[in-house]
């Protein structure tokens, strides 16, 4: 791993362009009879790493699964590289999934699949490169995710953790222009959702993409975003840098904030060393 | 709650006696109507799915490799419960057959029932009921699991479409692989009367079998073998529409599973009534 140096202020990192890359209009989705998503606005921007924070619950993947089709909304409208995804079927869906990754919250690795078979299936898919130029390419994503020669490994032999990375490896092998993570760190210790936040950054900054993650974790929020979004009851009651949250952005998110035994509203911001 | 007790007021019941016994009954519609229209919802995916199987099926991309490894796991694998099931199924009916046709000295004819019954019937029928036990469940389970660790929204969200990649190679591995299955359970059963009709019957083995030969027509062996590309095709669809649909944890997989197991019986054994009945009439 290179590049990402945790010392360097956030507000250091050049500003992302301005183009808006996804955008959810008014997007509802109830599930039997429940309202999940009530409405909701939002834009991404190409080039950052937007979080989406919220409670267990609140339809933080679901708003996720919206993005590359996996879900369709049942009011409103969601747009991809300004193409509306709403009613496409799953064929006309393909030309925008192929620009788009996503990372599971179990990795959802192909269990019957060797690590190097999981990492290379989307160049085989959709790729015409011969099987020197994939093994190639699988190995040069496995050691951008830190594990270099682990091809041979099935599945089952890895950890919650080593699975992620291998998923990570999977979801950048096609130089995707957008990455969904659905909750990356559930799960795994602090050290490795540290890893797995460095690596978040690090791969935004090396092949240029926007990211989206989904997440209840604020240390790694506070990490990794760019902008977060906190989403309650159905809508997204605050949109904004991590700073502006913590100096005081919306009051379920302070709340929120101290139920994690994060100190805010107070205008101090912390940097990561001292939590 | 209940109707109101007290004394006896004639022969008309009160009016919140006939509001309950409406409710009673609106209850029992309502619940009816709700079986009914899951019921239909099912059978109208279930449906879907056959009919995007056939669609995929004839377009491309086209997954040779997964087709093969299919054949193996759902065909090679299952030889030897079908050849048992079979082998053993012979026996049994050359020595019923014996038994019945005793009284009339018609020993001559075990031979040709025996291999009537395992062509046209029991061959097809009680292959498809293996075959749907042991690759039907494992068909629900794998996709069963494969859809509750999100490997299935995997899948799609990497543009590759599950239809393609996991049922059309199991499916069509089912429909390859269940006639020749049957082909050689007819074979297998045959010879397992055979040693009845020899060992217990005191037959000559070429009796038995010229016999069998003398009186067997191509259509036996057609008929019977037909069928089987529709048993198969049920029990593969089957199989898979209850994997993909499978919600929640390991619990749903196992109901899936069990659900797997008793509607493609069930299926076979309606469907081959149907295709019995039409191929009588052909």
């Amino acid at each position: 791993m290179a590049a990402f140096d945790p010392n360097i202020p956030l507000g250091a990192r050049p500003a992302p362009p301005r183009e808006t890359i996804v955008e959810f209009e008014n997007v509802t989705k109830r599930y039997s009879g429940k309202e999940i998503l009530a409405g909701v606005n939002l834009q991404i921007r190409r080039g950052e790493i937007l979080c989406v924070l919220g409670p267990s619950g609140t339809g933080k993947s679901v708003t996720l699964r919206h993005i590359n089709g996996l879900t369709h909304p049942d009011e409103g409208d969601v747009r991809v590289f300004g193409e509306s995804v709403v009613g496409l079927s799953e064929e006309e869906l393909s030309p925008i999934r192929r620009r788009l990754a996503m990372l599971f919250q179990g990795g959802a690795l192909f269990d019957s699949m060797t690590v190097e078979e999981n990492v290379a299936f989307p160049l085989q898919e959709h790729t015409t490169k011969s099987p020197r130029e994939i093994a190639e390419t699988v190995a040069e994503k496995l050691s951008m995710v830190g594990l270099p020669g682990t091809q041979r490994k099935m599945p089952s032999e890895l950890s919650g953790g080593m699975r992620k990375r291998v998923a990570l490896a999977r979801s950048i092998a096609l130089e995707p222009e957008i990455i969904l993570y659905d909750e990356p760190t559930t799960g795994l210790d602090p050290l490795t959702s540290e890893k797995i936040g460095h690596l978040i950054v690090d791969i935004n900054k090396r092949i240029r993409t926007t990211s989206v993650v989904v997440t209840h974790d604020i240390v790694m929020a506070r990490t990794v975003s760019d902008r977060l979004a906190f989403l309650h009851q159905g809508r997204f009651q605050f949109i904004g840098t991590f700073s502006e949250a913590s100096r005081g952005g919306h009051p379920v998110l302070m709340e929120y904030f101290r139920s994690m035994g994060f100190p805010c509203g107070t205008g101090l911001v912390q940097t990561v060393k001292d939590l | 709650m209940s109707a109101p007790q007290g004394q006896f007021t004639g022969p008309q019941p009160s009016a919140t006696a006939i509001f309950y016994r409406n409710i009673r009954w609106l209850r029992f519609v309502d619940r009816f109507g709700r079986k009914g229209s899951a019921a239909m919802d099912y059978l109208g995916g279930l449906a879907e799915l056959a009919w995007e199987t056939i669609r995929a099926c004839v377009s491309r991309p086209f997954y040779a490799s997964e087709v093969m490894t299919q054949l193996d796991e759902i065909g090679v694998k299952s030889l030897s419960i079908t050849g048992i099931t079979a082998f053993s199924t012979g026996m049994v009916l050359a020595l019923q057959t014996a038994y019945a046709l005793a009284a009339f000295g018609g020993k001559m004819f075990v031979g040709r029932v025996v291999a009537l019954s395992l062509l046209r019937e029991l061959g097809p029928v009680l292959t498809a009921l293996m075959v749907g036990g042991r690759v039907g469940s494992g068909i629900t389970a794998e996709l069963g699991s494969m859809k509750v660790t999100e490997q299935v929204d995997a899948l799609r969200s990497m543009a590759i479409s599950p239809v393609r990649r996991l049922v059309v190679p199991r499916v069509l591995a089912t429909v390859l692989m269940l006639p020749v299955l049957t082909a050689l359970a007819d074979v297998l059963g045959i010879l397992g009367g055979l040693l009845i009709a020899v060992v217990e019957l005191q037959m000559t083995a070429q009796d038995y079998l010229t016999s069998i030969w003398n009186q067997l027509a191509i259509s036996d062996i057609m008929s019977g073998l037909s069928k089987t590309f529709f048993f198969g095709f049920e029990i593969a669809v089957i199989g898979c529409f209850n994997g993909m649909r499978v919600e929640g944890g390991a619990s749903a997989v196992g109901v899936a599973t069990t659900r797997t197991v008793v509607l493609a019986s069930i299926c076979v054994l309606v469907s081959d009534f149907f295709l019995t009945k039409l191929f009588l009439a052909l």
